[in-house]
């Protein structure tokens, strides 16, 4: 077995594909289309092209029970995933110049440093580099 | 402030409270990253950093969740695609990161990424063309 998808839900993945490309960096690599206007869309990090994808899932809109987990997480302040960095303040610098909002800043705890923003698609991020 | 933050603060002083062995692990972990090509071992990195290899070995697994050696292996191994991914030949990459063996690369190389060196370069060079 390989793990070869993480799946993010997203409430309107035409708005996640811009922010998670032309914001946060990655790239498109699969848009197939489903039925009824979804689409099984995926991301790469453009260092690791061939690594896993990020599918991003309009579960949300389809899965009652994903919309009221998502809004638990989003409310509790809880990153629904994380992606790492080499330098965690560089980007934070970098994302609130793009206009990126942050629920947390960088803050340093124990052998890593963390900040979380909001993917505004429904998600807190969380970005970490390892000290 | 949110349910995660207090989470976090509540984590951070009932795990993180001892600064002197976070700054102990922290440096460890930055002189096997600048240090990675170099002969390391676990009596080298507990003479330079002042404290006994098994707490050294304790310490850093605590709080990385791998021991050095397994640590080491990683980040040359990571050197190693990123060497690869420029055209350097497996043999060059092999010695440039480290390893003392080409067979015996190969064969980390291939149980870490489960590709060989050089598949794993054709598949890169080919993702570039």
């Amino acid at each position: 077995m390989r793990v070869t998808i993480i799946s993010i839900p997203v409430l309107d993945q035409e708005k996640a594909l811009r922010f998670y490309t032309e914001k946060l960096g990655f790239i498109k690599k699969l848009d197939t289309p489903l039925d009824g206007g979804n689409r099984w869309l995926t991301l790469v990090s453009p260092e690791a092209q061939d690594g896993p994808e990020l599918l991003l899932e309009p579960a949300p809109l389809h899965f009652e029970p994903s919309k009221v987990f998502q809004d638990a997480l989003m409310e509790a302040g809880i990153p629904y995933t994380q992606f790492d960095v080499d330098d965690v303040q560089k980007e934070y610098n970098r994302l609130i110049e793009l206009g990126v909002e942050f629920s947390v800043k960088p803050t340093e705890m124990g052998t890593v440093k963390f900040a979380v923003l909001n993917d505004t698609c429904g998600n807190n991020i969380q970005l970490v580099q390892n000290l | 402030m949110t349910f995660y933050e207090k989470e976090l603060a509540r984590l951070n002083s009932a795990i993180y409270k001892n600064q002197r062995q976070l700054d102990a692990v922290i440096a460890v972990r930055h002189y096997i990253n600048q240090h990675y090509p170099t002969d390391l071992n676990l009596d080298l990195l507990s003479e330079t950093h002042c404290i006994s290899k098994y707490h050294l070995l304790r310490l850093f697994k605590k709080y990385y969740g791998l021991t050095p050696r397994q640590y080491l292996i990683d980040k040359r191994i990571e050197k190693a695609k990123e060497s690869l991914k420029t055209g350097k030949s497996v043999t060059e990459t092999c010695f440039a990161v480290g390893f003392e063996s080409v067979g015996s690369f190969s064969v980390l190389f291939k149980t870490k990424t489960g590709k060989s060196p050089s598949n794993f370069q054709k598949e890169q060079l080919s993702i570039r063309e």
